[in-house]
């Protein structure tokens, strides 16, 4: 969970938004690729400030991967901003490269939704597409960022050097409702590589992550797939109150109603990007 | 990854149980909890598994059904 306490003044943060303000400015109007998470929904929130709600252009693009909860979330967000949003369906899960689950999926779902945002930009005279990567994203294993490159989708977070701390910051200083949302990326990160992706497994993480914040577990979740194994991903604090019998039982309960028979929770708790570290581990 | 090494490492910190394999994935298979809500037995046994190669350590719980449904090859 995000501490409120982390969240103290960044010096340069506000610097950082006049320089996002500015290049959204120069470039005129924006397509951004919107999920309602934290960073999108900041670009977002200046986005309008800077050029106009007439001027942007938000579309969501909706597969089996899309959890049902960040769709409500975006939905929300968009209309507090007053943001015009548009939504797609994408076709990721027709793609047998993207279903066999390599460690490179990420590019064949976002060289699908470029590849139907790009047009859409130009067809309606947006001047230019983009996205919500941050500082952060960078050097990290993301080989969705090569298919934002190659269809020309500019990231202007990186481009000022916002960082995910300076969105938190600023986007609690905009009123965003996002401020403090752990991040929440697609569904099929949940799988182990190499384990196919099918809409059935999607349903069952999601079914199970649903299934124990109803329980009240709060902050970063995870429920990795790995076969007929869920494995647990829970923050520190969650992991002291949960580890115990009753709770856990409760836990195991409620992952194998959403379809997963065995379950076991990680005792070193959540990690981005967990699954890429045991994939590089792996197959070393 | 060595299992046996591991065993060996968390039995000495009170954690008997067994473990299963799957990659850097260490599953480690017991009957209770093993009191692993205390931060500090808990970084124990994190840091035993990665001593022993493995990248994460994960508690499952079993009960009678499925410690009979379960064969460590």
């Amino acid at each position: 969970m995000t501490d409120l306490r982390e969240i103290a003044t960044t010096p340069n943060a506000d610097e950082k938004e006049h320089a996002l303000v500015e290049w959204l400015r120069d470039r005129g109007s924006v397509l951004l690729g919107f999920s309602g998470g934290v960073d999108s929904a900041y670009l977002a929130s200046v986005a309008v400030e800077a050029v106009g709600p007439d001027r942007v252009l938000a579309v969501i693009g909706r597969s089996a991967s899309y959890p049902e909860a960040q769709w409500r979330v975006a939905r929300d967000v968009a209309q507090r901003l007053g943001l015009s949003v548009r939504e797609i369906d994408t076709d990721e899960m027709e793609d047998a490269r993207y279903v066999a689950n390599p460690s490179n999926r990420c590019y064949f779902c976002k060289t699908e939704l470029w590849s139907k945002l790009a047009p859409l930009a130009q067809e309606h005279g947006f001047a230019v597409v983009i996205d919500g990567t941050n500082a952060d994203d960078i050097g990290g294993h993301r080989p969705g960022m090569q298919a934002a490159r190659e269809h020309g989708v500019r990231s202007p977070l990186v481009e000022v050097g916002m960082t995910k701390r300076d969105i938190r910051e600023r986007s609690r200083a905009r009123g965003l409702p996002t401020w403090a949302q752990p991040s929440a990326p697609c569904l099929s990160s949940r799988l182990q590589y190499g384990l196919s992706v099918t809409a059935e497994r999607l349903r069952q993480v999601e079914r199970a992550e649903t299934a124990l914040r109803e329980l009240g577990i709060t902050g970063d979740l995870r429920v990795r797939h790995h076969g007929e194994l869920a494995r647990v991903e829970l923050s520190r604090e969650m992991l002291a109150l949960w580890l115990t019998p009753i709770p856990m039982r409760m836990i195991i309960a409620a992952i194998r109603a959403a379809g997963l028979t065995r379950v076991a929770i990680d005792l070193r708790g959540f990690r981005s990007g967990s699954l890429n570290i045991l994939n590089e581990v792996t197959a070393a | 990854m060595n299992v046996e090494n591991l065993e060996r490492a968390l039995a000495e910190i009170g954690l008997h149980g067994i473990v299963e394999v799957r990659g850097s994935l260490a599953v480690l298979r017991m009957d209770a909890d093993g009191g692993l809500a205390d931060d500090q037995l808990r970084f124990l046994a994190v840091d035993a598994a990665e001593r022993s190669g493995f990248t994460h350590l994960a508690l499952e719980v079993v009960d009678d059904a499925d410690r009979a449904a379960f064969h460590r090859d």
